[in-house]
C-alpha cells in the first residue's frame, strides 16, 4: 500500500492497553485520512458526551503526510467539542504529524480515562503508557522540555488539565490544536502529553508523477502574491492580513461593536517584524514557513490574535499582544475564544480589560480561579451568566474570529453553516472575497453564495483530510492537489472526486450535529450584525446584514445541500447511505 | 447569475474569440439556468449539473485552432500540452474529446473530463470550461484555453507546416480576415503622468481598457502601474484590465503597509524596473504573437537546458527588445527583467508577455506595446511565408 499504513493505534486508558488495528482499505480510500477519517471513526460514538470516558481522542494524519507533498505534513484531531457540543477536528502542523506517520500510524484512537495522569509513548511500533504525575500541573514549555528525549511531543497544559472549555492540544513546535476545546478532553482522560518517534518511509506510487505535480504546485505558490508575494504571508505571517482588513473596515473592534481600530497599525505585519525581529518559522518541510518567531525564538502571534487582543478590547500595546500569545500557549489556551470571552466580559462590566489585566485574567481561567471559574466556559455561557445573552458573538458557542461578518457577506454565511460553529476555515470565503483567490467576488453581495460556501465546505473538508494547509490554495488548487494524491496513492483522484469525498464528510459532520440536537434555529449570528453597522470609512459603507435576504440564502443554502428547511435530513439516515 | 452570463456573453463576443451564434452559459445556485445558444447550452446545463461547481461556458470559437490541434494530434493522445506560462502554471494540460468519441449525451463523459481539469475541447462542438465559483471564473478559464489554443496552433505550423485539408486556407482567412491591424493610434493619453492619485487610478484605468479594446491583450492577461513618489499603484491579482475600476492598489514603496498584499504577482517585478529604470510607467501584457515568438530559439537543438522558460540564461532579441526566461510572481522574472527593459523600455519574457515602460506616461508604453506586437506579427508571418516558399 502507497501513502496510508492502513494502521491505527486503538490506546484504551481506562485498561492501559495500546494495541494496533487494521483501518479498511475502502475507508481510507473513502475519508482520506485527517478530519475524514477522523470523522468516521466517531460514527459509533458521536452521540455520548464531549466528558464521557469512552469518547474517542482521534489524531489522524493523511496519505500525503511523510512525503515532500508541500504543507501536508499535518494531522487532524477529532473528536466532540465541550465548547460547542458538535463534532469537532482542528488541523495543525509541527512535527508530530510526520513522526506518528513515520511510526506506522494512520491514525491514533484514544478512549477511556486514567486513573493517573499518563502519558502515551510511541516509538516506531512500541507503545506505552507512563505515569505523569509530575508533569500535571506543568506548562507546556516545561511539559515538551521534559519529554523531548522521546520524540515529537504534543501536550496540554493546565487549562486542559482543569477543564476549561476552550482548551487546546500544544504541539512542541508552538503550533495548537485550538479552538473547541479538545484540550479539556484529553485532561478529562488523565492523559498529559503524547510523544512519537518513528523510522518509517511513506512510499510514493509514481515518483516522477510525484515531482512533476509537486513542481505545479510549486508554480502556483510563486504566482500567488499572498503566498510568496513581497507583502505575503511567507513573509509576514497571518499579519500580514492587519492592514487589509483595517483598510476594508471589518477588523472586529470593541467585541464588535465596530470593524475600525486605528491603531492597529501598531500589531501590523511590518509592525511586528520592525519591533519583533521577526524571523521565519513553519511547519515541518512546509515551504511557506508562514509561522513567525521572535528573535529569541518566541512564537508571535496570528492575524486572528492579534486583532483579538489589540482591537476586540482596544488594546494598541504589541508587546502586551505578544505577551498574551505567549501565556495562552504556555497555558494551553485557544487564544481566539480567550480574548473574544475577556471582550464579551468587558462590554457587560463596562470596561474593557487592559494589557496588565489580560495577563492575570487568563491565568485565572487556567486554574480557574476566581473571575477565571466563569471566564474558563467561554463567552456564550459568561454572557448567558452575566444576564447579556446578546454580547457573546459566537455561533454555536465558538467565538467568532477576526473577520467581521457584515464586511463580508459569504464569511457571515459560512460562519452559520461550520459544522464546528463561527469558524473561518470551513468555507474560508476571505479567499476570494477579501484577497481575490482564485478569483474575485463582491463582499457585499449574496448572490450566488450559497453555492460557493457548500462548495468551499466541500473543497476544504477534502484539504483537511489529505491534509494540507488551507494557505496552500491561495495558489494551488485541487487540480494539482489530487495528482499529488494519485501520485502518491497509486488511487486515481481528481478535484470533483475530491468534493465528492468533502461532501460525504460535511454531511457525516452536519447529521451528528443534527442528531445530537443542533438544527436551524442554532445556525445564526448574533443578533448584532443584523441591527448595528459597523464603522464606515475610505468610501466604504459597512451597513448591518439583510436578516430576511440572509435568511433567504440560508434557505438556498439548504436547498443546495440537499437538506430541508430546519437544516435537518427529514428523517433520512444518512450514515446507512455511506461507506 | 443572468446578469453575469449577459456580461460574459458580452466580452466573448468583444473579444471575438467566440461565434456570435456559438455561446451558451449555465449556472447554479439553487436552481439551474442556462442561457444562449440552444444546443451548447442543454449541453452545458446537462454537464453542469454532473459537476460540484457554480458555472459552465461551452462556446464555438471563432478560429478554428483548437480543431486542428485535436486533428494533428496523434493516435492515442488525449490532451495537448501547449508551452505557455499560462498554460503551464494554471491549466497544464487541455483533455479532448474526438469527434468520433462523441455519444448521444456527451455530458458524463464531459463532465468527467472536467472534473479534473478547467476546460476541455470537444471536436467540433467547442472549448467547454467551468467556473468553480463565479461564472467570471467560466469566462477566464474559456479565455485561457482559448488563448493556449491559439499560441500552440502558431507554433506548431511553423514548427510542422500545415497538414491537413482546408488547413493552409483556414489559415490565410485567419491571417487577412480575423487579424486587425494593431495599432496605437487615435486614443488619448495624459502626456505627463501628474502624481495626484485620482489621476493616475483614471489614467491606469484608461490604459487597460485600451489594452483590450484595441486587442492588444485578452480581459485577465497582464498588471498595469504607475509609480508616484513613495507610492505604487498597481492592479490586483486576479483584475480584468478592461474593468481595473476599485481594483488598482497603492502600494508604499517602503513596505511599511501590506495593504497590497491583493497586488498583482509581478509586484516585485515593477517595484524593481522602477527602481533601475526611473519609469513611471509599466504596461504588461500577453500579446499573443510576442508570446509565440518568444519561444521560438535557435538554439534548441544543441542547448542542454531542458525547462528554458525558466532556466535559460541568455538574453536574445526580437527586433530590439530583449527577450529572458523567468517564472511569473516570486519565481525569478523579478530577477531578469528588471536589468535587461531599461535600454529599449520594453522586455519579453519567455511564454508569457511583453513588459513596456514609459518614462512619463502610458502612451509610451502602449505605443512600444503595440510596436513589439507588430513585429513579432510580422516576424511569424515572415518565417510562415518562408516555410511555404
Amino acid at each position: 500500500m502507497f501513502g496510508w499504513t492502513g494502521k491505527l493505534l486503538h490506546v484504551d486508558l481506562t485498561r492501559g492497553t495500546c494495541e494496533r488495528r487494521e483501518i479498511p482499505i475502502d475507508i481510507l480510500h473513502a475519508y482520506l485520512g485527517g478530519r475524514g477519517l477522523g470523522v468516521r471513526l466517531m460514527r459509533d460514538y458521536f452521540r455520548l458526551g464531549p466528558f464521557d470516558p469512552d469518547l474517542p481522542l482521534i489524531f489522524a494524519v493523511g496519505p500525503l503526510c511523510g512525503t515532500n507533498s508541500p504543507t501536508a505534513a499535518r494531522l487532524a484531531c477529532v473528536s466532540r467539542s465541550p465548547l460547542t457540543g458538535t463534532i469537532y477536528d482542528c488541523s495543525a502542523g509541527g512535527r508530530f504529524a510526520w513522526r506518528l506517520k513515520a511510526a506506522g500510524l494512520d491514525a491514533l484512537f484514544i478512549t477511556g480515562k486514567s486513573q493517573q495522569p499518563v502519558f502515551l509513548s510511541i516509538q516506531g511500533e512500541r507503545a506505552e503508557l507512563h505515569p505523569a504525575q509530575s508533569l500535571w500541573g506543568k506548562g507546556v514549555k516545561e511539559t515538551v522540555a521534559a519529554l523531548k528525549e522521546h520524540g515529537s511531543v504534543t501536550t496540554i497544559g493546565p487549562a486542559g488539565e482543569n477543564g476549561v472549555l476552550f482548551a487546546n492540544i500544544m504541539m512542541g513546535e508552538g503550533n495548537s490544536i485550538g479552538r473547541g476545546g479538545l484540550g479539556a478532553v484529553m485532561g478529562a482522560k488523565g492523559l498529559k502529553a503524547i510523544t512519537v518517534q518513528g523510522d518509517g518511509v511513506t512510499g510514493v506510487a509514481d515518483k516522477d508523477r510525484f515531482d512533476a505535480a509537486r513542481g505545479d504546485v510549486m508554480r502556483l505558490f510563486r504566482a500567488s502574491p499572498v503566498i510568496f508575494g513581497e507583502l505575503g504571508i511567507a513573509e509576514y505571517g497571518t499579519p500580514a492580513l492587519v492592514d487589509l482588513m483595517a483598510q476594508r473596515r471589518m477588523a472586529p473592534t470593541e467585541n464588535f461593536r465596530s470593524t475600525f481600530f486605528a491603531e492597529s497599525g501598531n500589531y501590523s505585519g511590518p509592525a511586528i517584524r520592525k519591533e519583533c525581529g521577526a524571523k521565519k518559522e513553519g511547519c515541518y518541510g512546509c515551504p511557506i514557513q508562514c509561522k513567525k518567531a521572535s528573535a529569541a525564538g518566541e512564537p508571535l502571534p496570528e492575524y486572528e490574535t492579534v486583532n483579538h487582543f489589540g482591537a476586540l478590547n482596544g488594546i494598541s500595546d504589541l508587546h502586551a499582544i505578544v505577551k498574551a500569545n505567549s501565556l495562552c500557549n504556555e497555558l494551553g489556551l485557544d487564544t481566539i475564544s480567550a480574548a473574544a470571552t475577556l471582550s464579551a466580559f468587558g462590554e457587560a462590566r463596562g470596561r474593557f480589560p487592559d494589557a496588565a489585566e489580560v495577563a492575570s485574567l487568563l491565568a485565572d481561567i487556567a486554574y480557574r480561579h476566581d473571575q477565571g471559574e466563569l471566564l474558563s466556559l467561554g463567552s456564550r455561557r459568561v454572557a448567558e451568566l452575566l444576564g447579556k445573552p446578546e454580547l457573546s458573538m459566537s455561533v454555536k458557542s465558538l467565538e467568532l474570529p477576526a473577520y467581521d461578518p457584515r464586511g463580508a457577506y459569504g464569511m457571515a454565511l459560512a460562519y452559520v453553516t461550520s459544522n464546528r460553529g463561527g469558524c473561518h476555515l470551513r468555507a474560508y470565503p476571505i479567499s476570494h472575497e477579501i484577497l481575490r483567490k482564485p478569483v474575485p467576488t463582491d463582499r457585499f453581495s449574496f448572490s450566488g453564495k450559497a453555492r460557493i460556501i457548500k462548495i468551499a465546505e466541500d473543497v476544504n473538508a477534502a484539504v483537511d483530510s489529505l491534509v494540507a494547509c488551507k494557505f496552500a490554495f491561495f495558489g494551488a488548487t485541487l487540480e494539482e492537489y489530487g495528482e499529488l494524491l494519485s501520485a502518491v496513492t497509486g488511487v486515481e483522484y481528481g478535484p470533483e472526486s475530491l468534493k465528492a469525498i468533502g461532501e460525504r464528510i460535511y454531511l457525516t459532520e452536519r447529521f451528528y450535529n443534527c442528531e445530537n440536537g443542533f438544527s436551524r434555529s442554532h445556525d445564526t449570528l448574533p443578533q448584532r450584525f443584523f441591527e448595528e453597522a459597523g464603522s464606515a470609512g475610505e468610501g466604504i459603507d459597512v451597513p448591518p446584514i439583510d436578516r430576511a435576504r440572509f435568511d433567504e440564502e440560508l434557505q438556498k443554502y439548504y436547498r443546495i445541500r440537499g437538506l430541508d428547511v430546519e437544516g435537518g435530513f427529514a428523517g433520512r439516515n444518512l450514515l446507512a447511505e455511506l461507506p | 447569475m443572468r446578469d453575469q452570463i449577459t456580461k460574459y456573453t458580452g466580452k466573448l463576443l468583444a473579444d471575438r474569440s467566440a461565434s456570435a451564434d456559438g455561446i451558451a452559459f449555465a449556472a447554479q445556485d439553487d436552481t439551474l439556468i442556462t442561457a444562449g445558444a440552444p444546443e451548447l447550452a442543454a449541453l452545458a446545463g446537462n454537464t453542469l449539473s454532473r459537476l460540484n461547481s457554480l458555472a459552465l461556458v461551452a462556446a464555438r470559437p471563432s478560429l478554428p485552432f483548437a480543431d486542428f490541434l485535436i486533428a494533428r494530434a496523434g493516435q492515442g493522445e488525449e490532451c495537448i500540452v501547449p508551452q505557455d506560462t499560462e498554460t503551464r502554471t494554471f491549466l497544464h494540460d487541455i483533455p479532448f474529446l474526438r469527434r468520433q468519441d462523441l455519444v448521444d449525451d456527451p455530458a458524463p463523459v464531459l463532465a468527467k473530463l472536467l472534473g479534473n481539469r478547467k476546460g476541455v475541447i470537444v471536436e467540433g462542438v467547442g472549448i467547454v470550461a467551468v467556473g468553480a465559483i463565479t461564472v467570471e471564473q467560466a469566462f477566464i478559464n474559456y479565455s485561457s484555453v482559448f488563448h493556449s489554443t491559439f499560441v500552440k496552433y502558431l507554433q506548431d505550423v511553423l514548427a510542422d507546416g500545415f497538414r491537413l485539408p482546408g488547413e493552409r486556407e483556414a489559415f490565410d482567412s485567419f491571417r487577412r480576415e480575423w487579424l486587425r491591424p494593431l495599432t496605437a493610434a487615435g486614443l488619448d493619453f495624459i502626456g505627463a503622468l501628474s502624481l495626484e492619485k485620482e489621476e493616475i487610478l483614471a489614467e491606469i484605468e484608461r490604459v487597460g481598457r485600451y489594452t483590450v479594446e484595441r486587442g492588444l491583450v485578452d480581459s485577465f492577461f497582464g498588471n498595469i502601474s504607475a509609480t508616484a513618489g513613495e507610492l505604487i499603484y498597481i492592479s490586483q491579482t486576479a483584475a480584468s484590465l478592461d474593468e481595473l475600476k476599485g481594483c488598482i492598489d497603492p502600494v508604499p514603496a517602503d513596505n511599511s503597509s501590506t495593504t497590497g498584499i491583493t497586488a498583482s504577482s509581478e509586484l516585485l517585478a515593477h517595484r524593481k524596473v522602477y527602481e533601475q529604470t526611473g519609469a513611471r510607467v509599466i504596461l504588461h501584457g500577453h500579446p499573443k504573437f510576442s508570446v509565440v515568438m518568444s519561444m521560438l530559439c535557435d538554439r534548441k537543438r544543441e542547448c542542454a537546458i531542458k525547462d528554458c522558460w525558466k532556466d535559460c540564461p541568455h538574453v536574445r532579441n526580437l527586433g530590439g527588445t530583449p527577450v529572458v526566461a523567468g517564472e511569473i510572481g516570486a519565481g525569478g522574472l523579478a530577477k531578469r527583467v528588471p536589468p535587461v527593459i531599461g535600454a529599449s523600455g520594453t522586455a519579453i519574457v519567455y511564454g508569457h508577455g511583453v513588459f513596456t515602460l514609459g518614462r512619463e506616461g502610458f502612451g509610451e508604453a502602449f505605443a512600444a506595446m503595440v510596436d513589439v506586437e507588430n513585429f513579432c506579427r510580422e516576424e511569424y508571418f515572415r518565417q510562415v511565408d518562408r516555410i511555404k516558399a
